[in-house]
């Protein structure tokens, strides 16, 4: 169009030039099957060629007059609006559209009359500058519009209706290792949300009905080289509105100071707003926000990525600066789960991430997502080394009263359950890892059994867990004076970690062999205490003749004598500990009183002829019968059964 | 360099050495002169920093090239200080007095840093929504002829640049950030160009109630020079690594628009003239110092070389499109120098769109390494303890 501008005619064979082709030009327009864009170029044409001829009309002053009548025209269209308490777009279509062909008008007039503007001619120059004027109004009001068009049509959504929030464990585990009780791990492994997460989700964030409206008001700025005022007003809203969401979900601004002095409880339900925050921010609010930049700044080149960066570089700066945070804090043992979590969502999120921002100028972002991935996993490393450490360093001075299942044992147990979910993670995450852990730890060397399962780096690191965890039990165990005592507390504490990993999906992880192993591990240590315990008692009860039919009575008395005191004390010490699983405190029992109670029976039956005597002080059925108080946790003594 | 320079580090030298005559061995010959040499090498960079010519704008102090040559250096010298910690041939070292009780506090100043790398990496996005608006004005002044039209679509421009300017530097953040919302009522008000109130938005804090300046302040806690033989030691490359630190960080504060900064220049660290090293930072200090004061007498937006000049224009510029409204009409005359000083506008534009997204990577590069230096230390410190015999 600019030769347009360039070309004023100066004598009267261009005015018929000009004529000719401003005829050519309305027959064109008025052919019915043209494309918008070339219809608008002949409206433009057409618009430029009738400025030149009015301008050479002018030297009489009819054609300045014919423009500044379709100046003053707009002008009322324009101005009308100035004192009008109303919103345009608010009053409908039609007053929209007119408002715009009177932008589109003035536009127009501006671009012609600039470029006949060389000649110095006041009356011209006179109506260019109004027509700017008129424009320059135009154009603040078009911003005014569009913020308000932005605000009234922005649509909040609830981010409950986008995720159900993860309830993967709520168990706060710290680093004191005092008991976390069994019940609330039950459901865990059934809450696998990651796979209803993975489907894209995108909302309008205006609604739709104005995205043509705008459009309109983005072409017709973008046109006028009004981009830079569009661009600030449509960034400021949506920055704003992003930063509104922020807030809404719950997430503030925290400085690193303020991460790292963070108690452990209210640090590990931030880590876990975190995760979850992260996950809407980028997956629906960003997707969406990005769909709306393209919906409107689409044709634009550059523009539409360069203003979904500045909305949306300051929340996601402040998102990073949280996870840079918590990856720099103590490596603790309990921040692990947390940590996987926070990796995980991250590992999910590099492929929005780098479709969003894939160009240049987002290259920034994307490499800071990367540098925190990497942070976190090293992170994440270095708590599972702190929790194998945390494991063999934990010493106790006393032993376990009871001899039942240790606090540290039920921690353990309870916290790598979970850890199959993360396996995938965790087997990356380890791959590297394995020269450096302790390689005195059992191989898998289980002959057949070797799964994919079984022999990945997971697997290898949660036995070397376990057997860190044994071989403490071991030290605890050495605490205890009673040898006896020693194998119940190793029988029921190898017993739960077997439980443990046959009842969930650890199993598959250590394999069948191992739970073999162990299984005989314990059972071994339940023999162990037969033994040791009971091999001295029912010693009283042997016959040393096996030859001869009978004992002289002296003797039978004084077994007898010694059986008894021997019982009663076994009786007092062992109903004060405590086998805590039902089926193996029954079992024990029923292997114990098959051994004792028919040594028992036998001993009396073949002493029939001294039975009645004081010095028989139990009957069978009371020895069967005090059997039962065993390991329930409280301290008895028996009583004469006589008196019973 | 200079042949002061030289005399400097030889005078330092002698008084490293005579303090370490005793214990002399082959060792500490080597961590002697490593010393040295990193001492040497700080003083000659900060040296070339103070010397900086002003009438230069590209090096001028404080420019964006200025401040990234300044994170350029301060990357240096945290190399080589690392390099000196932790390469030593006793690492055992870090855990004994007076280390054990320096690292920690130097762990600590680095996370401090970092919150306040990140306030300033929020601050550029600020100076990157100045620069936008000044090349609006930029863009409005540029056409010619130059009417009513163009000089208000300029000044509302520069309303929003000027306000914006000072609602940044009003160090009142926290308050301005939660009551602003764009349901403001247009009709009503009078003004041919309304100009949206600009707002500090929320995820430009670094945290509710922070404070650069306090952050700084509290970076010189137990900021002491090592005295007596620690003097000789590794205590003073953690003491010169520190210095270096709150520095940069009281630079970037004092140049670029960052949360809370009341009270900034009052902050003097204790660096001794008598440590050759310093000298150049006292200088710069003393020099930053000054500019500051100055600004807080007049008010103006931070002492970044490139805003102080796009403040400075946009003021001549708005004067301008004053009285093209009051006149209606202009002499050929102002509008030249109009010109004149929108294509200096330009220029200082284009500076900015060079150098501030690389200043903000640099940053951003700053904060990774002292983040990475820190967990080196930790872990350093760590396997120390580990060798050492347990508690228990």
């Amino acid at each position: 169009m600019d030769g347009c501008r360039s070309g004023v005619p100066t004598y009267e064979g261009d005015l018929h030039v000009v004529a000719a082709a401003h005829h050519i030009v309305k027959a064109l327009g008025a052919t019915k099957n043209l494309s918008d864009d070339l219809r608008k170029i002949l409206i433009d044409l057409d618009s430029h060629l009738s400025m030149i001829t009015s301008n050479i009309d002018s030297k009489g002053g009819r054609g300045l007059v014919d423009v500044e009548e379709r100046l003053d025209q707009a002008e009322r269209k324009i101005m009308r609006w100035e004192t009008d308490p109303m919103m345009i777009w608010d009053s409908g279509p039609k007053e929209a559209s007119d408002y715009l062909e009177a932008v589109d008008e003035t536009g127009k007039l501006v671009d012609g009359l600039r470029g006949l503007s060389v000649h110095e001619n006041r009356k011209q120059k006179e109506i260019l500058h109004r027509a700017m004027n008129i424009f320059q109004t135009a154009m603040s009001r078009l911003e005014e519009e569009l913020i308000h068009i932005l605000v009234r049509h922005g649509q909040q959504f609830e981010p409950k209706n986008m995720y159900s929030r993860s309830i993967r464990k709520d168990i706060v585990y710290d680093e004191s290792f005092v008991s976390v009780e069994d019940e609330p791990t039950k459901e865990t492994s059934s809450q696998n949300c990651s796979n209803d997460e993975s489907g894209e989700c995108i909302v309008d964030l205006v609604h739709a009905d104005v995205i043509p409206d705008i459009k309109s008001i983005a072409k017709v700025m973008f046109t006028s080289n009004y981009g830079p005022e569009f661009c600030e007003a449509f960034i400021s809203v949506q920055k704003e509105a992003l930063e509104q969401y922020f807030s809404f979900l719950g997430t503030e601004n925290l400085s690193i100071e303020d991460v790292l002095k963070m108690e452990w409880t209210c640090l590990s339900s931030k880590m876990n707003k975190w995760t979850w925050s992260m996950k809407i921010i980028v997956r629906v609010y960003l997707a969406s926000e990005k769909q709306l930049c393209d919906q409107v700044l689409g044709g634009l080149g550059s523009v539409s990525s360069y203003c979904f960066l500045e909305i949306s570089k300051a929340t996601i700066l402040c998102l990073l600066n949280f996870g840079e945070a918590v990856a720099m804090g103590p490596h603790r043992p309990e921040k692990l789960l947390r940590l996987l979590d926070m990796y995980e969502t991250l590992a999910d999120l590099l492929r929005d991430i780098d479709t969003l921002f894939s160009e240049e100028a987002g290259s920034f972002i994307q490499l800071q997502f990367h540098e925190l991935l990497e942070r976190l996993g090293e992170s994440a490393i270095a708590a599972f080394k702190a929790f194998r450490v945390a494991i063999s360093s934990n010493g106790s001075l006393y032993p376990f009263a009871g001899g039942g299942v240790h606090p540290l044992n039920k921690y353990v147990m309870n916290y790598i359950r979970m850890f199959p979910e993360y396996w995938n993670t965790l087997n990356l995450l380890l791959k590297n890892q394995h020269p450096g852990v302790a390689d005195q730890v059992t191989k898998p060397d289980y002959g057949p059994d070797t799964s994919l399962l079984t022999s990945c780096p997971m697997a290898y690191h949660l036995r070397s867990i376990t057997s860190c965890l044994e071989s403490n039990l071991h030290k605890k165990s050495q605490l205890y004076k009673d040898e006896a005592l020693q194998h119940i507390f190793l029988m029921n504490n190898i017993h739960y970690l077997v439980q443990k990993v046959k009842g969930s999906e650890l199993r598959l992880f250590f394999g069948d062999e191992w739970i073999r192993k162990h299984n005989a591990m314990f059972q071994q240590h339940a023999m162990n205490y037969e033994r040791a315990t009971w091999s001295s008692v029912v010693s009283f009860l042997k016959d040393n003749n096996p030859g001869s039919s009978s004992m002289s009575k002296s003797t039978f008395k004084e077994r007898c004598k010694g059986f008894s005191i021997a019982f009663e004390e076994v009786y007092k010490t062992q109903t004060s500990w405590s086998i805590p699983d039902p089926q193996l405190r029954e079992d024990l029992r029923i292997s114990t009183s098959l051994k004792v109670v028919l040594a028992y029976r036998t001993f009396l039956g073949r002493n029939l002829a001294y039975t009645d005597d004081k010095c028989v002080k139990h009957t069978v059925e009371h020895v069967e019968n005090s059997l039962l108080d065993l390991f329930g946790g409280s301290s008895r003594s028996l009583r004469n059964s006589r008196r019973w | 360099m200079p042949a002061t320079d030289y005399q400097a580090s030889f005078l330092g030298r002698i008084s490293i050495r005579r303090n370490q005559v005793i214990a002399m061995d082959g060792n500490h010959e080597q961590e002697l002169q490593d010393l040295e040499l990193f001492s040497k090498h700080v003083s000659e960079r900060f040296a070339e920093l103070l010397s900086s010519p002003d009438d230069i704008p590209f090096d001028a102090l404080l420019s964006i090239s200025w401040l990234r040559k300044l994170l350029d250096f301060f990357l240096c010298c945290e190399a080589e200080f690392k390099g000196i910690l932790m390469m030593g041939n006793d690492p055992s070292q870090i855990s004994k007095p007076p280390l054990d009780r320096l690292i920690p506090e130097f762990l600590d100043r680095s996370v401090k840093a970092l919150d306040v790398c990140n306030a300033v990496t929020n601050g550029l996005e600020s100076v990157r929504h100045y620069q936008k608006l000044a090349e609006i004005v930029v863009s409005a002044l540029e056409q010619k002829p130059i009417g009513d039209g163009q000089s208000r679509r300029a000044k509302k421009a520069l309303t929003s640049l000027m306000s914006a300017m000072n609602v940044d530097d009003k160090e009142c953040s926290a308050a301005k950030a939660t009551e602003r919302s764009w349901s403001f009522s247009r009709r009503g008000v009078s003004s041919k160009d309304r100009v949206p109130e600009h707002f500090r938005s929320v995820s430009n804090q670094v945290a509710k109630n922070w404070s650069a300046a306090k952050q700084i302040q509290a970076m010189t806690n137990n900021l002491v020079p090592p005295r007596g033989a620690e003097g000789s030691g590794l205590a003073s490359p953690v003491y010169t690594m520190s210095v270096i630190m709150v520095f940069v960080m009281w630079a970037l504060v004092a140049a670029i628009p960052c949360q809370e900064r009341n009270g900034l220049s009052a902050i003097h660290f204790p660096a001794p003239k008598q440590l050759n090293w310093a000298q150049s930072i006292i200088g710069l200090h003393e020099k930053i110092g000054e500019e500051w004061k100055k600004k807080e007498k007049k008010g103006t937006a931070g002492l970044l070389d490139e805003m102080q000049k796009m403040e400075k224009l946009g003021n001549i510029l708005m004067d301008f499109t004053d009285s093209f409204q009051f006149h209606g009409d202009i002499t050929d005359q102002k509008a030249e120098e109009a010109a004149a000083r929108a294509a200096e506008l330009a220029e200082t534009c284009r500076r900015m769109e060079e150098g501030l997204l690389p200043l903000q990577m640099q940053i951003r590069e700053v904060f990774h390494r002292i983040v990475k230096t820190r967990t080196e230390l930790l872990n350093a410190l760590d396997q120390v303890g580990k060798s050492s015999p347990p508690l228990l």
